[in-house]
């Protein structure tokens, strides 16, 4: 999983590809369309659009002599879930930790 | 090529002076009650070597099968600051992550503690804006699980 994850945050630190997922999320795009806020060329957009491919976050399809990019939101769903299994696990440390100190509290007096 | 950190924070009040909440996090006797520690597991063995380099071992049993926990101390500066690398059963051999906590009076006598958890500590060097990024988009979960905690 975390070497998918590694893959995935690569692609996800640039701010234009971050740009062309948040365009992505409103539904299906060309790669002309996914450069056009960024005035960068055809080949530079389809570069970062290559990126996402392979982090898994964007898959292409060919209609005529188009490419249509969509949103494949499953990996960061893996990245929500590490978070949210660390999240977890550290907020029972800090319950029992605050439980302790309180007991501590408690036999000083 | 850069890469963004995956990061985790969660931040909780004490009430208790700074210096008891740093010192629970690295006394064996006291981490051996709270740290890693889960209602139903057993604590097996708690070796703390507090000094920067040193590292720490925390094994609880859960349902028969030992948890293992890894640690090594990068930074102790009582009582602001405690950072250590972190390995827990059942990530590979050479996969770390890095531990923050930072440790803040609040005045009447009080505490607050901020603990930040990095997925890959060769991110923590990457540009604040990345990782304002991140935080706001991943890290939003846990402060929404903070929330419930109240």
């Amino acid at each position: 999983m975390v070497e998918r994850l590694d893959a995935t945050f690569q692609a996800l630190a640039d701010p234009t590809r971050r740009g062309m997922l948040a365009a992505l999320a409103l539904g299906e795009r060309s790669v002309g369309e996914l450069a056009q806020p960024y005035a960068m060329s055809f080949a530079g957009a389809s570069k970062h659009v290559q990126m996402l491919e392979r982090a898994g976050l964007v898959s292409r399809r060919k209609v005529g002599r188009t490419q249509m990019c969509r949103l494949q939101p499953e990996p960061l769903a893996e990245a929500e879930q590490w978070i949210a299994q660390w999240a977890k696990f550290w907020t029972v440390s800090l319950d029992r930790l605050e439980a302790l100190l309180a007991e501590e509290q408690e036999k000083a007096r | 090529m850069s890469a963004a950190p995956v990061i985790l924070t969660i931040t909780r009040s004490f009430d208790a002076a700074p210096e008891r909440v740093f010192d629970a996090w690295i006394d064996p006797d006291k981490a051996g009650r709270f740290l890693f520690a889960t209602p139903d597991g057993e604590m097996r063995k708690v070796a703390i070597d507090a000094r920067v380099g040193g590292e720490f071992v925390v094994v609880e049993r859960r349902n028969g099968v030992d948890a293992h926990h890894y640690g090594r101390y990068e930074v102790i500066e009582r009582p602001e600051t405690l950072v250590f690398l972190f390995r827990a059963d059942p990530s590979d051999e050479g996969q770390w992550t890095r531990v923050s906590i930072a440790i803040a009076p609040s005045g009447n006598g009080g505490c607050t503690l901020t603990l930040t958890h990095e997925m890959d500590p060769q991110w923590a060097a990457y540009e604040e804006q990345t990782r304002k990024g991140w935080t706001m988009i991943l890290g939003s979960l846990a402060a929404v699980m903070e929330d419930d905690h109240g």
